[in-house]
């Protein structure tokens, strides 16, 4: 059971990578191409005061893709799974308090955002989808060494 | 073996500092091309204090502020549903009316803002702002809102100046838009439309989408 563990880790640091790389690069994409929007669906959380929510917008879209991409090409793997974990935790306790406080807003996860109708609200299936990110940068962080990565 | 290793890291390591350098160009350009400034040229009926908005009948009271995105299907909705309404008491000079054309839903947002401020230096500000609703593409950016487009929309509502036409093409109050998003981030409008009276919004429940509920939300604040 442990060999067959060592032997199959790499691949799963190297899928573990792509995916959370990926979503990392389409979500920053998304937004980078619309930077009001991104800020307003920073806002909308209603958990920074305005000025920091709007600096969140337009950073956030970068920082995105720039873990992403040093994730697929698999550098500095250890520590960006930790900050790509570090940004999904955010997230869910950002949706969650939304949630919680009844705010009836779209997550902005892929562009969009803002405030929407109450039943168009998906925090469940929001928080699962990044509870499972997570859960990937987590495993990068304590098994960061796969297949095809430029760290050696 | 020990070569080749440390070309692997040389690789590693640029691909890195190149990474960061994308990341912190993209920051720089985002903030500094987003930010607003009061040396953007403004429509004359705009007004600093009031976040940057167009203002028609600037002394009277109350105010209304209306925060519309010309491509947002909701802002529609609304300007066909209440607008008549809300140009009647405009024209009867009931209340001073502030309209924030916001820009969120990306670059056909932004020729239609900028059509919208040169139709208020023509005092036209009123017609155009409904023709553009009338005209609202289906879709966000689909390449039908272009400035010719936005020129023979004016033309239909009798802007025919040849001012007008120029103002539209050089986009002279494109930068002015941004001014507009910074105001309405700090007056933290997160959705469009959004009404409000005398800094009060209107119930998005229910005042929005039924004509007598807004017409009696605007007698509440004594418009009759």
């Amino acid at each position: 059971m442990r060999d067959k563990f060592v032997l199959v880790q790499p691949w799963l640091t190297l899928l573990a990578r792509l995916i959370l790389g990926g979503v990392l690069i389409v979500a920053g994409a998304l937004k980078v191409g619309n930077l009001q929007k991104s800020a307003m669906a920073v806002r909308a959380y209603e958990m920074l005061p305005i000025w920091l929510a709007n600096l969140f917008g337009y950073v956030l879209p970068w920082i995105e893709i720039g873990i992403g991409s040093l994730l697929v090409v698999g550098a500095l793997v250890k520590i960006n799974g930790l900050l790509g974990a570090l940004i999904m935790l955010a997230f869910i306790i950002a949706i969650a308090q939304a949630w919680a406080r009844g705010l009836s807003i779209d997550c902005g996860c892929f562009g969009g955002g803002g405030s929407i109708d109450p039943e168009d609200t998906k925090y469940l299936s929001e928080i699962i989808r990044d509870i499972g990110l997570l859960g990937l940068g987590v495993f990068l962080y304590f098994y960061p060494k796969g297949r095809f990565a430029l760290d050696k | 073996m020990a070569t080749s290793n440390s070309g692997d890291k040389g690789t590693r390591n640029l691909v890195i500092i190149m990474v960061g350098f994308i990341v912190t160009v993209g920051v720089v350009f985002s903030i500094i091309s987003n930010r607003a400034s009061s040396n953007f040229e403004i429509p004359a009926a705009v007004s600093p204090t009031d976040g940057y908005g167009i203002v028609l009948n600037p002394t009277a009271t109350p105010k209304i502020d209306v925060y519309v995105d010309y491509q947002c299907p909701a802002c529609r909705a609304f300007e066909l549903m209440n607008g008549g309404y809300l140009n009647e008491v405009i024209a009867q000079n009931k209340a001073k009316v502030v309209f924030h054309p916001m820009t969120f839903i990306g670059p056909e947002s932004i020729l239609a803002a900028n059509a919208a401020a040169c139709s208020a230096d023509e005092n036209r500000f009123v017609d155009m702002n409904l023709a553009l609703f009338q005209n609202q593409p289906a879709g966000e950016n689909t390449g039908k809102w272009g400035n010719e487009t936005l020129i023979a929309l004016g033309n239909s509502v009798g802007i025919t100046s040849e001012k007008f036409k120029q103002c539209v093409n050089d986009g002279k109050y494109v930068k002015w838009t941004r001014n507009i998003t910074v105001e309405s981030g700090k007056r933290n409008v997160n959705s469009t439309p959004t009404i409000l009276i005398n800094g009060k919004p209107l119930d998005r429940n229910t005042e929005y989408g039924d004509p007598a509920k807004f017409r009696a939300a605007l007698e509440a604040a004594g418009i009759k």
